[in-house]
């Protein structure tokens, strides 16, 4: 989907393989990421989604291949999960300031954006699923970032607290006008605001639109029918003209 | 109580206050006890060196913590098994070493519950300089290491070297064991690590406060405890630990009073 006079793109990861104990876990992936993407990783467990994040985050070596940086690349890192234990007495303002140098106003704007103003004196290891994800993106924001990475935000949510965080994001993504690399399952949540998914299976199988994604063969073979069909239920937002065949079922309760 | 134990308990608690606490939070008791079991096979390194035993402890630490860095990347055994082997390898060949070289049982004692007695003011200056540089490290390092220990895949991406930053951790608990084995011995010195940041853990709300009271709870548990253990001559190692329990029970009784009050108020 590269244009020929693009800038040169944020994060190029070209010919990536990894090895793990059972064989290669990435087999030969190049993926670039460029200052306006926003593009979602989707795999079945164990495609290799989350090594492929730290390959690119530059937390984990790759085997043979190489990762490019752009020169002084600002990322906000959204993990997983975070190991805070109740033994850790740390509220959210402290975990928010801890080793940064944020001013007073991006603070405050952060803090706004995120909608965390009420948790700010809550210990961290006391917030729920949504709460905390809301925490660690204000964090992520702080170093006012180019590139946004998110692995699985919404695995913990439930389905109106996905809703939320995914609309979040997109707003994010909106506004500060970063570029956004996300691993998510909810791919028929994230596929209004997704300009472009990668599909993984130690390789990648296929990435495009969303909606071309959906209509491969080999995405259809890794999620099968029911996803491709849920996922032209939620078309590109930005494609509305684009032509759908609504032969399926519109009953069918969804989300 | 000499000046010299003064020094040195005064030390050994400001020391063990703030590492105490990343014990508790990063859950390395059974690493602290698998380093203190180390530091036998230390002494006996270091008399054979003639190098003094404090230098060899240190050395066979470091030998330890590098060995459980580099062994953790496999994944055939749990962390916790691979610790075990090498706590109990280098106490069994730490003890038979030191009875090859005629250590009498009377010195291994010493070691293991440790020996108020034999606290020179050299030794207390050294524990007093070994906690001046622990404080200066952690006050330099504080907001990296506290940030790995809440997620260290966070603190790697915001430019902290976590591997380094674990070293030093590590490198700091080493010389705390090192200079303080004479005072509570080998075999309770991780439990001064972890009982008085448990109970400070009760009263803080930020790590920095659970650090400093982590200081006091374990200075008083030092100071109580040296004085009466002087008071009804009994060994002065044990006494202190059961000391800081005390304290802790003390600590879950006062807490959710204290926390009553203060709501009321």
């Amino acid at each position: 989907m590269t244009q020929e006079q693009m800038p040169s793109p944020l994060i190029s990861a070209r010919n990536i393989w990894l090895a793990k104990a059972q064989g290669w876990i990435l087999e030969n992936v190049s993926l670039d990421i460029a200052a306006d993407d926003f593009v979602t990783l989707v795999g079945p467990n164990g495609a290799g989604k989350s090594v492929l994040l730290r390959t690119l985050l530059q937390l984990q070596q790759p085997t043979r291949g190489t990762v490019q940086h752009a020169n002084g690349l600002r990322i906000g890192y959204v993990p997983e999960k975070i190991a805070i234990g109740s033994a850790m007495p740390l509220d959210v303002e402290r975990f928010l300031r801890l080793n940064s140098k944020i001013s007073a106003p991006q603070y405050t704007e952060l803090v706004g954006e995120t909608g965390i103003d009420h948790l700010l004196s809550r210990p961290l290891a006391a917030l729920s699923g949504g709460e905390l994800q809301r925490v660690l993106l204000a964090r992520a924001l702080a170093c006012d970032p180019q590139l946004l990475i998110l692995d699985e935000p919404a695995q913990n949510l439930d389905v109106n607290g996905q809703l939320h965080l995914y609309k979040l994001i997109e707003q994010l993504y909106e506004k500060r006008k970063m570029a956004v690399l996300m691993v998510s399952h909810d791919l028929h949540l994230v596929m209004s605001s997704t300009r472009k998914v990668v599909c993984l299976y130690h390789h990648i199988c296929c990435s495009g639109a969303p909606e071309n994604v959906a209509r491969d063969p080999e995405f259809i073979s890794l999620f099968g029918d029911d996803m491709a069909r849920l996922m032209a239920v939620y078309p590109h937002s930005h494609e509305h003209d684009h032509e759908h065949h609504h032969d399926y079922d519109h009953e069918e309760p969804q989300a | 109580m000499t000046s010299a134990i003064i020094i040195a308990a005064g030390a050994l608690a400001l020391m063990a206050g703030p590492i105490g606490c990343f014990v508790v939070w990063r859950r390395m008791a059974y690493f602290g006890d698998g380093l203190a079991h180390s530091a036998l096979l230390g002494v006996a390194l270091g008399m054979i060196a003639g190098a003094g035993h404090q230098s060899g402890i240190l050395f066979v630490a470091i030998l330890f913590a590098l060995g459980m860095i580099g062994l953790r990347g496999q994944n055939l055994l749990a962390n916790d098994t691979l610790l075990g082997i090498l706590a109990h390898a280098t106490l069994a060949v730490g003890l038979v070493s030191m009875s090859l070289m005629g250590m009498e049982e009377i010195d291994m004692h010493d070691f293991l519950l440790g020996d108020l007695a034999a606290i020179t003011m050299n030794g207390a200056l050294l524990l007093a300089l070994a906690a001046a540089v622990t404080i200066a490290v952690l006050m330099k390092l504080w907001p990296g290491l506290v940030l790995m220990t809440t997620s260290e895949e966070l603190a790697f991406a915001e430019g902290i070297s976590v591997r380094r930053h674990e070293f030093m951790l590590i490198l700091l608990m080493s010389l705390l064991v090192a200079t303080s084995i004479q005072i509570v011995g080998v075999l309770l010195i991780t439990s001064l690590l972890i009982i008085p940041a448990s109970t400070a853990r009760l009263f803080a709300n930020s790590p920095e406060k659970m650090a400093i009271f982590g200081i006091i709870a374990a200075a008083l548990s030092l100071f109580g405890g040296i004085l009466v253990a002087q008071n009804l001559a009994i060994e002065a190692g044990p006494t202190i630990v059961t000391l800081s329990v005390v304290l802790f029970l003390l600590a879950l009784i006062v807490q959710p009073v204290l926390q009553r009050l203060g709501q009321q108020a």
